[in-house]
């Protein structure tokens, strides 16, 4: 790293030094695998880019100072995901985990718990997940019911979550758990970072249709969280949860879209001519460019400090609208990969188109960003 | 611009669009100085004025001077020949000293007036000034009588004694045009937008405001989602000025534009389909101006030719 810790930087300058030293780096920072690789592969794959990137000060830009990070502007995390994807060196979805996660913890979290923690993720020391959704709690987040009780020297949560990414690789975990009556819905939530090795913790990781077992099924049986493990304050935990949605449709949609970028090319690169219909090829890079138009001026107003809110929505739909176009022209102009290839490459494309059907589902369905822009974009007034 | 001025120039063109349209508001627009303003930040100058306008349902020349100043020929309020609806070449051929014109205008011409034709050669784009009275002009009905425009043909003129024409750069004028045009289907997609929003909280159905009907939502969402999109691409459009941007943002405008006036339309259902409700004028508009140097499936399908001939996305915009 040319400037010294602490300088300050710019993100021209950011740009231009980070896309030399991954050049110079190009064969320590590559994958060990060809394709996709296994799920282990990828996990160990991303906590060496975390390593490397960390250790070279890239990855500590853009984070506060109380933490670990170096300060200056959140661009600098949107290019450096940017630029790790658009070369291929890790899987952004599991990457922008921490887009999400390290917000919350320097939001929420005790000082000195934060300061200790967000290094250790930031670093690939550590994976964390996040525990919201439950068997039935979906698209309702305030009806959860995984349960946090006060006993004398903190708390004990039973319980289940599902569709928790990660969860078989994570140390830590954050957590929403009802603390408040069944009824109090989202009056009576509260968040807790929970260690993944304490005793009565069950993780079963979820066969799905795309192949890797990334999402788990987490079962919780009478688990000690000391009281300082509480994020935010006992009761308070749906303004974690609402702070920390829209982190999700900002730096790790950027992220996103980079990664929707390079396999748009791809195709285009490899794809038989006859099997591109131009108006859908391009409709496609349309789409796909106003989505990126969107989410660059997203990653603008965070930078600026503007308070993200229910307008990420917006963002949220234009990603999966998006995602879902590419793959459906993937499974077009490359149907002899996608249907009966079974070398690496043509896996891979089918993991993704496959995965891609989960873009309108998780993080806030479609129906549901929809509901919140009608609601408070478009002030619609109740639905019912 | 600086904001206080700023904010002076766009309540004057908001006055002027909610209350002129046609030559009246022309005449507002050269009080404003917005001819003045194009020059010095054609940005803020055509952005405001073409949202407001497609807001308010107004015409005016303003497309015609913004092709004329993107040939660099802005100071000649004359007369411009668009391309005909659905394309995007010059409007004039011109072969040896013939010419011929094919386009539309945005005004009416007066007698005595000059036409600005850009015409395609052998070599290269040229504008050529040739007299209103020398071409064949026909005040265009058609699905947006309001509009108020005039198809412009003219076959074999001769151009002697003509100054020589200037190359001109065409795709230039076509992008800042199209960036133009995609203001105003913004514009025209927000007025449907709120037309249709006010009616769902308005009417009752089953004893409740229609509004609060999921289906009726999720139209109006998707249209909100459609019309961000267009924002978007017109904000990168503006800032890396490509030709190629430009006809993305033209493309993405113009199907939000179509995709809002169908939603819109059916939320609206009955009273949006008598010509007492002001919807069907926004319909009418957003068919012509999506038309106005290319529609979006045809400027769609040229782009996606073009990608599948060079093997290569449009360059990115850096974050």
């Amino acid at each position: 790293m040319t400037n010294p810790p602490g300088a300050a930087m710019d993100i021209g300058e950011f740009r231009s030094s980070l896309d030399v030293w991954l050049e110079d780096n190009r064969s320590a920072l590559a994958p060990a695998y060809e394709g996709g690789g296994t799920l282990d592969q990828q996990m160990a794959q991303l906590a060496k880019v975390r390593r490397l990137t960390y250790e070279a000060g890239w990855m500590r830009r853009g984070w506060p100072e109380r933490v670990g990070g170096l300060g200056g502007t959140t661009l600098m995390r949107a290019y450096l995901g940017e630029a790790l994807t658009a070369r291929d060196l890790i899987e952004p979805g599991f990457y922008s985990m921490t887009e999400v996660l390290a917000p919350t913890m320097i939001d929420y979290a005790p000082p000195e718990l934060a300061a200790a923690m967000v290094p250790e993720l930031l670093r690939g020391e550590e994976t964390w997940c996040q525990g919201f959704s439950e068997p039935g709690t979906g698209s309702n987040l305030a009806s959860l019911s995984c349960r946090a009780v006060r006993s004398d020297e903190g708390w004990r949560v039973t319980g289940q979550k599902v569709w928790t990414s990660l969860a078989q690789y994570a140390q830590r975990c954050v957590l929403l758990t009802r603390t408040g009556t069944p009824e109090s819905a989202h009056k009576g939530i509260t968040a807790l970072f929970v260690d993944m090795d304490s005793p009565g913790i069950t993780v079963r990781p979820i066969d799905t249709m795309h192949g890797p077992a990334e999402f788990s099924e987490v079962f919780f049986d009478q688990v000690h969280v000391p009281l300082d493990r509480t994020l935010g304050q006992p009761g308070a935990g749906w303004a974690v949860a609402m702070d920390l949605l829209p982190y999700e449709r900002s730096t790790s949609l950027w992220h996103r879209a980079a990664f929707l970028h390079r396999r748009l090319q791809e195709v285009l690169d490899v794809a038989p001519a006859e099997a591109l219909d131009p108006a859908v090829l391009g409709e496609v890079t349309q789409v796909l460019y106003a989505f990126r138009a969107r989410s660059r001026a997203t990653q603008h107003r965070m930078a600026a400090g503007e308070h993200l809110g229910p307008e990420t929505s917006v963002d949220k739909v234009l990603l999966a609208t998006s995602e879902q176009a590419v793959f459906d022209l993937v499974a077009e102009a490359l149907a002899p990969e996608v249907t009966v290839g079974d070398d690496p490459a043509s896996e891979q494309w089918r993991t993704q188109y496959l995965y891609s059907r989960a873009a309108s589902i998780y993080g806030g369905s479609a129906e549901i960003q929809r509901n919140i822009i009608a609601r408070r974009l478009l002030d619609l007034g109740a639905d019912r | 611009m600086e904001a206080d001025l700023f904010d002076q120039f766009v309540r004057g063109l908001r006055h002027a669009t909610e209350h002129h349209t046609g030559e009246a508001l022309d005449a507002s627009l050269e009080e404003l100085g917005w001819r003045v303003a194009m020059a010095h930040d054609p940005r803020v100058a055509v952005s405001t004025l073409f949202e407001l306008q497609g807001r308010a349902n107004a015409t005016s020349s303003a497309l015609g001077q913004v092709v004329a100043h993107a040939l660099g020929l802005g100071d000649e309020p004359e007369t411009v020949v668009l391309s005909p609806i659905g394309q995007w070449y010059p409007p004039g051929a011109l072969d040896g000293l013939h010419l011929g014109v094919d386009g539309l205008a945005t005004r009416p011409a007066r007698s005595g007036d000059t036409a600005l034709v850009v015409a395609s050669t052998s070599e290269s784009d040229v504008a050529v000034t040739v007299a209103t009275s020398s071409l064949r002009l026909r005040q265009v009905v058609g699905v947006d009588p309001g509009l108020g425009l005039v198809q412009v043909t003219g076959l074999g003129l001769d151009t002697t004694g003509q100054s020589e024409g200037v190359t001109v750069d065409w795709a230039a004028a076509v992008a800042l045009g199209r960036l133009a045009l995609a203001h105003e289907l913004v514009g025209t997609s927000r007025t449907m937008l709120e037309l249709a929003r006010q009616h769902a909280l308005d009417r009752i159905q089953f004893g409740r405001p229609i509004a609060s009907f999921q289906a009726v939502r999720h139209r109006l969402a998707e249209t909100l989602v459609g019309i961000e999109m267009a924002e978007a691409a017109l904000e990168a459009a503006w800032l890396d000025r490509s030709t190629d941007t430009a006809a993305m943002a033209k493309a993405v405008a113009g199907r939000a534009a179509r995709t809002t006036a169908r939603h819109c339309q059916q939320v609206l259902a009955g009273i949006g389909f008598t010509a007492e409700h002001p919807l069907h004028r926004f319909v009418r508009r957003t068919l012509v101006l999506d038309g106005m140097f290319g529609t979006a499936a045809s400027i769609t399908r040229a782009q996606g030719a073009a990608m599948i001939d060079s093997r290569a996305l449009p360059p990115l915009l850096p974050l």
